[in-house]
């Protein structure tokens, strides 16, 4: 089997809390592997630890036990780097820069230089929707544009590996749709891909696997249908039926061995009206 | 594709350049020159007040409030611009998403380091060329008026007078120390905002370790130079005096304005001093950088 693009093993990190004897674990004892090509999401109520557990695979917080590593490399080593992207959490980038500025500088970095990096910046723009801001300020973007220049520049060195806190945290859903659908995107392009969230919806749509936290601790984990699919139900979307007719599948059901445990109209979930309603009128 | 990854080089100086730049640039943008204007208005103001004296008199003052204020100016604005950068680094988070690169934490404090520094270089430069601007203009008024009120017979003599007290070659090596000095002062303010929460708690920390630097040779020989404090006090105080940078070495400027010559030898050991205690201070902030949770 090739190397994982991530792997935790026993990872602990405790925060001393001030003027206090006890001390606060973030996260207790977590392993999880992301193999390379795959898109996994950890869940979990805020402060259960996401944002911790993806600061230490980064390097940028010491576990208190435990290792890390990105396709192989200690995330303690500055090397390890190299393949990853990092979104952090509601990101706040320098707001005397540019959206162009804030890339090249990002991609100096990353030790890229001249006319390439200055095309790969403007070309990233483009996937991100923000060419038309390239040359505004940071210091009037909207939460959303600040969202999507967090993209564009942690794939400023074309790594193999996202990792995404919240990435839609705060963003309308249109926005929201459309950072969906870039993730979807690097999907294809191969790229591993780690994101947190609490908006569950969201993580529906894009993850092959998620893991749950829960206190620090991983509680569940696995591929989404397995974990919410209810292997012993069948559901029938039907157009224009009659009560007739529904009362003789009814029937029919029964006769069958089946129960019926439930009958109504399916509606369209309210992100998908609200979608519809503001496309329209835009 | 390749999974072992790219040789990555340890010390790279293009990506110390691309900090730094950054750092100038960001303070450029918060419009930090303009602190410039009021060292030009001073400098011209205090060259319009002092009309009546003699020529002397002028130069003096003119060297004293010119020294005095780029001395001040590039302290404060070291001082200040440092204490800013990193905690407003840490509490935006731009730090995770710079140290989420491949960067290693020295490159990025030698980075923010070497913009500040940078910043006070052209500060320094700046406010030199209008100091020496100023006291040229009135040197060339004043040579003007002498040319016409003496007598042929005195005038080589009068003018030459003239020259060798206004602006002098050797007010360089006195500027020079004066931009070390500011250098020093930033990198122990850079040294305490890498344990310092707040910019204000590094602001306040700085100024206190600034005065102490300036008393520290008193305190060391009235308790060193006698005999009968005791072996405790000594050893604070010396401790006290190897921790604090001596700033006193620095007041050999006011010497220079006023035209005493410096041997050579004294500016480079001060100068080596500075350059020691600079480099001790960056040594001791990485180390600090490199343990502090972020
Ligand atoms: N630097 C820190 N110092 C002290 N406690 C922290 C620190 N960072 C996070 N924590 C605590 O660790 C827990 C997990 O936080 P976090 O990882 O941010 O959760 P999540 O991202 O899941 O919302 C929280 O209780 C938080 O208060
Ligand atoms: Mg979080």
């Amino acid at each position: 089997m090739s190397t994982p693009a991530i792997s935790i093993r026993n990872l602990t990190k405790e925060f001393a809390i001030p003027f206090k004897k006890e001390r606060l674990v973030a996260v207790r004892n977590l392993s999880l592997e992301v193999p390379e090509g795959e898109v996994y999401g950890l869940l979990g109520p805020n402060g259960s630890g996401k944002s911790t557990a993806m600061k230490i695979v980064l390097g940028l917080v010491t576990p208190t036990e435990g290792t890390t590593a990105i396709f192989g490399c200690d995330s303690r080593r500055v090397e390890s780097r190299e393949q990853v992207g990092f979104l952090p959490e509601n990101p706040y980038f320098y707001k005397f820069l540019t959206a162009l500025e804030t890339l090249l500088f990002f991609g100096k970095l990353c030790d890229l230089r001249g006319s390439a990096l200055k095309d790969h910046a403007y070309s990233l723009l483009k996937t991100v929707g923000l060419e038309n801001a390239a040359d505004r300020r940071l210091g009037g973007f909207s939460k959303g544009m600040l969202q999507r220049i967090g993209m564009a520049q942690a794939l400023i060195q074309n790594p193999r590996l996202l990792v995404l806190d919240e990435p839609t945290a705060g963003v309308d859903p249109a926005g929201s749709r459309e950072i969906r659908d870039l993730i979807l995107q690097f999907k294809s392009q191969g790229i591993t891909v780690l994101l947190c969230s609490h908006l569950l919806g969201q993580v529906q749509e894009v993850c092959d696997r998620i893991g749950i936290l829960h206190h620090g601790s991983l509680i569940k984990e696995g591929r989404i249908e397995d974990l919410i699919t209810l292997e012993n139900q069948t559901q029938l979307v039907l157009e224009n039926a009659s009560p007739a007719l529904l009362a003789e599948l009814e029937k029919r059901a029964r006769e069958g061995g089946a129960t019926v445990i439930g009958e109504g109209r399916p509606k369209a979930d309210l992100e998908q009206f609200f979608l519809r309603v503001t496309q329209f009128n835009s | 594709m390749n999974p072992s990854s790219p040789v990555h080089s340890l010390f790279s100086t293009r990506r110390i350049a691309a900090l730094a730049h950054n750092t100038l640039l960001e303070l450029v943008r918060m419009r930090v020159f303009y602190f410039i204007l009021l060292f030009a208005l001073m400098v011209i103001g205090s060259s319009l007040f002092t009309v009546n004296f003699s020529f002397q008199e002028q130069f003096q003052v003119l060297k004293d409030v010119g020294l005095g204020a780029i001395s001040i100016f590039s302290w404060l604005l070291g001082l200040l611009c440092t204490a800013l950068l990193l905690p407003k680094d840490l509490e935006d988070r731009t730090l995770y998403t710079i140290l989420a690169k491949p960067v290693p934490r020295f490159e990025y404090l030698l980075g923010k380091l070497l913009g500040v520094f940078l910043l006070i270089g052209i500060a320094v430069a700046l406010m030199s060329l209008v100091f020496a601007g100023v006291l040229g203009l009135r040197e060339q008024q004043v040579l003007a008026e002498t040319a016409r009120s003496t007598p042929p017979a005195d005038l080589a003599q009068a003018l030459a007078s003239i020259r060798a007290s206004a602006f002098q070659w050797n007010l360089l090596p006195g500027i020079a120390l004066i931009y070390l000095k500011a250098v020093l002062c930033a990198t122990f303010t850079l040294l305490i905002s890498t344990f310092a929460s707040s910019s204000v708690f590094t602001v306040l920390v700085s100024v206190v370790v600034y005065l102490v630097g300036h008393v520290q040779g008193i305190a060391r020989e009235y308790w060193l130079g006698g005999g009968d404090a005791s072996p405790l006090i000594k050893v604070l105080v010396a401790l006290v005096a190897l921790i604090f940078p001596d700033l006193q070495l620095f007041n050999i400027v006011d010497e220079i304005a006023v035209g005493t010559v410096v041997p050579m030898l004294l500016f480079w050991k001060i100068t080596g001093f500075g350059v020691l205690y600079t480099l001790v201070y960056m040594l001791v902030a990485q180390v600090v950088f490199s343990t502090r949770e972020l």
